[in-house]
């Protein structure tokens, strides 16, 4: 307890905690992001053995988020049901359908990728592949990343989770080996930085799914805990140059 | 919530962002619960350097830049499509004969075809720019890692330079030593070579144009022998007076002694057909490939529309639904470099394609629904089709009780049909009623000449642009003559079986006719068809494409938005500036062609002579005299008269390869005695051109005129003009040049000076091609609005580019002389361009700027070039026709038995009867697998199976067979296998896939050659052997499916799929035909396959 008082607020660098713990810190975030984008990628045999062993609401448990634990506790629900949800959700654009994509949620319409399809509306947001999966992809490719996850879409949230999972696995093996690799450390959490401040569109997304998702929850409850753990990290969790 | 660490949020709070949380909290949160099970395993291999400079990745930046002067826009000639490309001319060469090498051939980014799915460069656009990539709009090579600076080009297109730069080139005028076909040659000089052409020559023992040509003309010919006939001049007289000049004067309709000097060329038709040939030389006979290509689908679709341009294409980009039939748009038809781009954007933009084809083609994978039919049944399957759509009400009534153009008008609707007009059904040949006819106006009245309909608000008959709204089904008598309208005599030939029974027939489930008719007539105007070979390549493809095109009648979806498209769209070549057609104190060729096209047998004196049925060959009475499979075994027969001096241009005529049966073609060029005189101008020694006298040296379509009208799949104007980009052969001369050259010589009109009147009247000399082409470019320039005029440094680009891909031989002062002085600037701006292609909107350049090359204009903006509204801005604007009454006009001229004037289900025929394939009931045949063919993924045309790049992708032609036919006969894949055609067998190796529909077995044509560098050649002395395999991994062996190997097999690898064909039983020379339509039938052969 004393611990997380005196941690309330994020130390100067030369009062952080030792190296090791900043690794298992690093290697925490990217468990958790790792869970979140199998999560968001539709990886639904580990989300329902997430749901059925009590993983996830252990881990909305210790997270302050506003959660009712039951609904991340699931074992009731096989993984055929998920699927449903999940694709009725993020996959195919019918009523219940909630983009999981940066682009969708962009405010203004890409000059560069402007789509042709008669089913959309020119001038208007809401594109698949806009200016944020063009930046996505820039900033992945920049940094040696190939997502296997999100379906080949660069700005899908399941792909910059991932991304941040990666960057925090690479953050966590720098702090471990303890060598001097101080200019990478920092590229490293410059890319986090980045890559969380690309995912402000979350909070539409939560509220959106939060709308869709009104029976079961479960997929609500996931927005939200993802909403709030990048939050976190923005704030308290990447280390501050 | 804000995740932006560096700003704050109004609306975060502690609690939302976890801020009581410690990332030791976290470490213990998370080491409770196991979830490492949930990472992937990509990694971030972060580049310390990148993420500061900000360099991208993917971008490579070893890139030359190159300007205007380094590049020609002009035509590719790889296969008929013939896209606008880029030549960029080698900054160095090495040495040797030819003017310049080249770096890479490119599309042209002027052209809206080349530049698919994207927008092209807006036309003003300064050639430097484009070149450089900077114009605006047309994106950034540094910012984003492309730009539109080329156009798209296919592999074959890309191939391009090993067709031109091929060592088995044609260098000089070669005369043959021994007999014809001997393989041997020596060089002659043009001079010499122009003279025994002309002349004649004691070695060889031919004779030459000079005493071989006579011409007389028709009007007074034919005045004399109306006078012979009436007694009024005796019969010596007349001979005596036109024996010199006539082929025969027993039968003065059969023309001039100049028709029997034969052109088989096919392109530069507007010069070499109009003028020289027709014009000049006054011989009707100039023959294209029509007979071996797409003639019936062409003529099919030519009887069902009266508009002027008849061939019909999707709209793709707004098309929901189409149903692609017997074609195979992502690798052919005009042409893959853009149509596969827009195709798969359409489907994606979510249109459904169902796609028609006994084999799986690459169109048919992305189809929604694969129809593998029965060869030859596709008549059945559209009419079952129609069945269903008139037996559901799912038929357009509306649009087809429109029945003249006014009633559209009102209606909205661009194009009307036949189905309200009345036929006179008592009478042979039944044609449809004039109102005059029926007595519904005087002869001299204005209408007198209208068709009739029956007035539905009335129930009378009446002159058809007088009414609103024509009854469908009607069968009266009027005034004692019977009439019964087309929709009803078209309705009851599709009720003449039932749907179950079309399904039989084309074996396809009927459940599936019911699907492709429903989904067609889901759509409202929003569905096109889009069909050629497949249906047409038969002796019944005529009546196939008949009852295809009239289920576009049915839905009345032509000229809409998403329906059918007829694009011709182009601007003006043979007159404007310059009457290019014109030739003063030109011949009239008339006299029966000699593939006996568009005359009835009953109406020559041949029918008297031959005691009428049968014919001793085919007429074609309803088609033009383009069905060239017919061209050798008439000469052979002399029927009906014979051939004296055949000149042919095999680049892209190649006969042998390209006719069913071709391989008969051998025996009957290589006899003097059946054509004294044989004149090749190609660019290699081909299977067709050895067996002539003599080859001239022709250049590659880089390095030579030409003029495309085409039609393909577009929205827009275009007119694509070939110039010559490099001189690879300097001794090669263009046909044009070398007719030239001999007309001179027999002083022959539409040569030399005065050959070419200009819009005043003034004439121009023609010496060479030059002479023609620039006033061509000059007639595209100044057609609608001008283009603009070259700026000073475009006319340095101009100069500079071509002094560098031509070198010593590109005069400038002469080009010039082409034209007047003030129409250059323009000529340079169309030339620098490669031609004239329309801009999708108006203010173009400013919109690109803005918005840029990934952008539709054409459908964005209300003031499209291409849309009117919801109609296509380019029209058919014309009747349709479920009945046509040209076809019954004319008479099989085995039987006298009239054509049909409907659709129909017909068998695959021979001449004389015998059933070669039925349609229309179960029939053994002698080997159980119908072989057919299509066009390789990775060939243009015999022509390009000379490329060792292409042959790497493809080293040969395997048999496509399905598992349950190669099951039965013991064959794996890959298995060298014998391919029995009962008069001929030929190896090849087995590929299994469910690919092909049971029972049918097929193969890529092209292969199997025996000219080309495929065999040995023997020039002056020094024997050259046949090419050799060629490649990067011979480790490799070629299976089918399997292969990853670039050895490309030698040029004679795979077999000749022609000569596999069955000849006519009536003929025995040549393949079957399709009489109605004209097309040589190339899927009808049945063969056995077993084990090598």
């Amino acid at each position: 307890m004393d611990d997380t008082t005196a941690c309330e607020t994020e130390p100067a660098a030369a009062d952080r905690e030792p190296e090791d713990g900043d690794a298992a810190a690093a290697r925490a975030r990217a468990d958790v992001y790792a869970l979140l984008a199998a999560a968001f990628d539709g990886d639904i045999e580990l989300l329902a053995a997430a749901l059925g062993d009590g993983t996830l609401a252990d881990l909305a448990g210790q997270l302050p988020v506003d959660v009712d634990g039951k609904v991340l506790e699931r074992p009731d629900l096989d993984a055929q049901a998920l699927r449903i949800g999940y694709d009725n959700l993020f996959v195919v654009p019918g009523p219940h359908y909630v983009p999981p994509f940066a682009s969708a949620w962009a405010d203004e319409p890409s000059e560069s990728f402007e789509s042709d399809s008669q089913y959309h509306d020119a001038g208007q947001a809401g594109e698949l592949m806009g200016d944020p999966a063009a930046a996505a992809s820039q900033s992945h490719g920049t940094a040696g990343f190939d997502p296997e996850r999100g379906d080949g879409i660069p700005d899908h949230l399941a792909a910059d989770l991932e991304f941040m999972r990666a960057l925090c696995e690479r953050e966590a093996t720098h702090l471990a080996g303890g060598g001097d690799a101080t200019d990478e450390l920092a590229t490293v959490r410059e890319y986090q930085r980045i890559t969380v401040g690309r995912l402000g569109w979350l909070d539409e997304f939560h509220e959106a799914v939060e709308e869709k998702d009104t029976v079961e929850g479960i997929f609500a409850a996931l927005a939200r805990l993802a909403r709030t753990f990048v939050a976190w990290d923005a704030r308290h969790g990447i280390a501050t140059p | 919530m804000s995740t932006d660490s560096d700003t704050t949020d109004a609306d975060s709070t502690e609690a939302e962002s976890g801020a009581s949380m410690t990332r030791r909290d976290l470490v213990k949160a998370v080491g409770s619960v196991g979830l490492l099970g949930a990472a992937s395993s990509a990694t971030a291999e972060v580049d310390t350097e990148d993420l500061w400079t900000d360099v991208e990745h993917y971008v490579g930046d070893d890139y030359g830049e190159y300007g205007a002067s380094d590049v020609v826009h002009t035509t590719c000639g790889q296969c008929n499509t013939f896209c606008p490309i880029k030549v960029r001319l080698a900054d160095e060469s090495a040495t040797g004969e030819y003017s310049s090498l080249v770096r890479k051939l490119a599309g042209n980014p002027y052209s809206f075809l080349n530049t698919q799915p994207f927008s092209q460069v807006p036309y003003d656009s300064d050639p430097e720019t484009a070149a450089m990539g900077d114009v605006e709009g047309s994106g950034d090579v540094d910012a984003e890692r492309w730009s539109l600076s080329g156009g798209r080009i296919c592999l074959k297109g890309q191939a391009g330079i090993q067709t031109a730069f091929d060592s088995y080139r044609v260098r000089k005028p070669m005369k043959r030593v021994g007999p014809r076909g001997s393989g041997e040659w020596k060089t002659v000089s043009w001079e010499q070579a122009i003279r025994d052409i002309v002349d004649g020559d004691d070695e060889l023992g031919h004779p030459g144009l000079r005493d071989l040509w006579a011409y007389a003309p028709e009007e007074a010919v034919m005045e004399d022998w109306e006078a012979v006939q009436s007694g009024e001049m005796a019969k010596s007289t007349f001979d005596e007076r036109w024996a010199d000049t006539l082929i025969d004067t027993d039968h003065p309709d059969l023309g001039p002694k100049a028709n029997q000097i034969v052109d088989v060329g096919g392109f530069r038709r507007n010069f070499i057909r109009t003028r020289l040939w027709h014009q000049g030389l006054g011989s009707i006979n100039s023959v294209h490939h029509a007979g071996t290509c797409g003639f019936s689908s062409v003529m099919g679709n030519v009887r069902s529309h009266a508009g002027k341009k008849k061939r019909q294409y999707p709209d793709v980009e707004n098309c929901e639904y189409l149903l692609v039939w017997g074609t195979n748009p992502m690798v052919a038809n005009k042409g893959p470099t853009w149509l596969a781009p827009k195709l798969t954007n359409a489907i994606e933009d979510g249109m459904r394609m169902d796609v028609v084809d006994p084999r799986l083609s690459k169109t048919a994978e992305k189809a929604d629904t694969w129809v593998p039919v029965e060869p030859g049944a596709d008549g059945a399957l559209a009419l079952g089709m129609a069945r269903w759509i008139i037996e559901h009400d799912r038929h357009d009534v509306e649009y087809l009780r429109n029945p003249a153009e006014s009633a559209a008008e009102t209606d909205g609707e661009p194009t009307w049909s036949d189905a309200t007009h009345l036929v006179l059904v008592d009478e042979a040949d039944g044609p449809k009623a004039r109102a005059a006819d029926l007595g519904l106006v005087d002869e001299d009245h204005d209408l007198a000449d209208d068709f009739v309909a029956v007035d539905s608000a009335t129930g009378e008959p009446r002159p058809a642009s007088e009414v609103e709204t024509g009854l469908l089904n009607a069968s009266l008598t009027v005034g004692g003559t019977a009439v019964e309208s087309a929709w009803s005599l078209y309705r009851d030939r599709v009720f003449e079986h039932t749907v179950e029974e079309y399904a039989e027939m084309a074996g396809v489930g009927s459940d599936v006719i019911a699907e492709i008719a429903d989904e067609f007539t889901s759509h409202g105007k929003r569905a096109a068809i889009m069909a050629y070979r497949g249906p047409a390549k038969h002796a019944n493809g005529f009546y196939n494409t008949r009852a295809i095109a009239t289920l576009q009648h049915l839905i009345g979806n032509y000229d809409w938005k998403g329906g059918q498209i007829t694009p011709y769209a182009g601007y003006s070549t043979m007159s404007g500036r310059y009457e290019l057609g014109q030739v003063p104190d030109g011949h009239s060729p008339w006299g029966i062609p000699l593939l006996r096209g568009g005359v009835n047998y009953e109406d020559t004196t041949l029918f008297e002579r031959d005691d009428g049925y049968p014919a001793e060959r085919p007429w074609f009475p309803v088609a033009p005299p383009q069905a060239t499979q017919e061209l050798y075994g008439s000469a052979k027969d002399e029927y009906p008269y014979g051939v004296e001096a055949l000149f042919i241009r095999p680049y892209s005529n190649n006969h042998v390869m390209a006719v069913a049966g071709g391989d008969q073609i051998p025996s009957i060029l290589g006899d003097p005695d059946t054509i004294p005189l044989v004149v090749a101008s190609d660019t290699v020694i081909g299977e067709t051109s050895k067996y002539a006298d003599y080859i001239l040296p022709e250049p590659t379509y880089l390095e030579r005129w030409e003029n495309f009208g085409t039609y393909p799949n577009k929205r827009l104007a275009d007119e694509k003009l070939s110039q010559p980009a490099v001189e690879v052969v300097p001794d090669a001369r263009p046909f044009e040049d070398v007719l030239i050259d001999l007309w001179k010589e027999l002083d022959l009109p539409g040569v030399g000076g005065d050959a070419i009147p200009d819009a005043d009247g003034e004439l121009w000399p023609l010496h060479q091609a030059e002479d023609f082409y620039l006033k061509l470019a000059a007639n595209i320039a100044f057609d609608r609005d001008p283009v603009p005029d070259a700026s000073e440094d475009e006319l340095q680009v101009f100069r500079e580019s071509h002094e560098k891909g031509l070198g010593d031989s590109f005069d400038l002062g002469r080009w010039k002389q082409a034209v007047r002085d003030e129409e250059w600037a323009k000529v340079v701006t169309v030339l620098n361009r490669g031609g004239r292609f329309e801009e999708p909107v108006d203010d173009y350049a400013d919109r690109f700027a803005e918005h840029g090359h990934e952008y539709d204009y054409a459908d964005r903006f209300d003031d499209s070039n291409a849309y009117d509204g919801e109609q296509m801005r380019y029209k058919l604007g014309s009747r349709v026709d479920f009945y046509s009454e040209v076809v019954p006009k004319g008479k099989h001229s085995y039987t006298g038995a009239r054509f049909d004037p409907l659709p129909r289900v017909d068998d695959v025929e021979h001449y004389g009867g015998e059933v070669q394939a039925s349609v229309t009931h179960d029939a053994d045949t002698e080997r159980p697998l119908r072989l057919i063919n299509w066009k390789p993924r990775t060939q243009g045309m015999h022509r390009t199976t000379n490329s060792p790049w292409l042959r790497e992708t493809r080293p040969e032609n395997p048999l496509w067979i399905n598992p349950r036919d190669a099951d039965e006969r013991g064959l794996e894949n890959g298995d060298e296998i014998v391919i029995d055609a009962g008069r001929n067998s030929v190896e090849g190796i087995a590929m299994v896939t469910n690919g092909i529909r049971p029972g049918v077995v097929g193969a890529m044509w092209g292969w199997g050659r025996s000219g080309d560098g495929a065999v040995a050649e023997t020039i002056d002395g020094e024997t050259r052997g046949p090419v050799e395999e060629d490649g990067h991994t011979p480790y490799q062996f070629d299976e089918p499916m399997t292969d990853e190997a670039g050895l490309a097999k030698g040029r004679d690898a795979g077999f000749a799929i022609n000569h596999l064909q069955p000849l006519d039983e009536a003929l025995g020379d040549t393949g079957l035909s399709d009489l109605v339509g004209g097309s040589n039938a190339q899927y009808d052969a049945f063969v056995e396959v077993e084990r090598k």
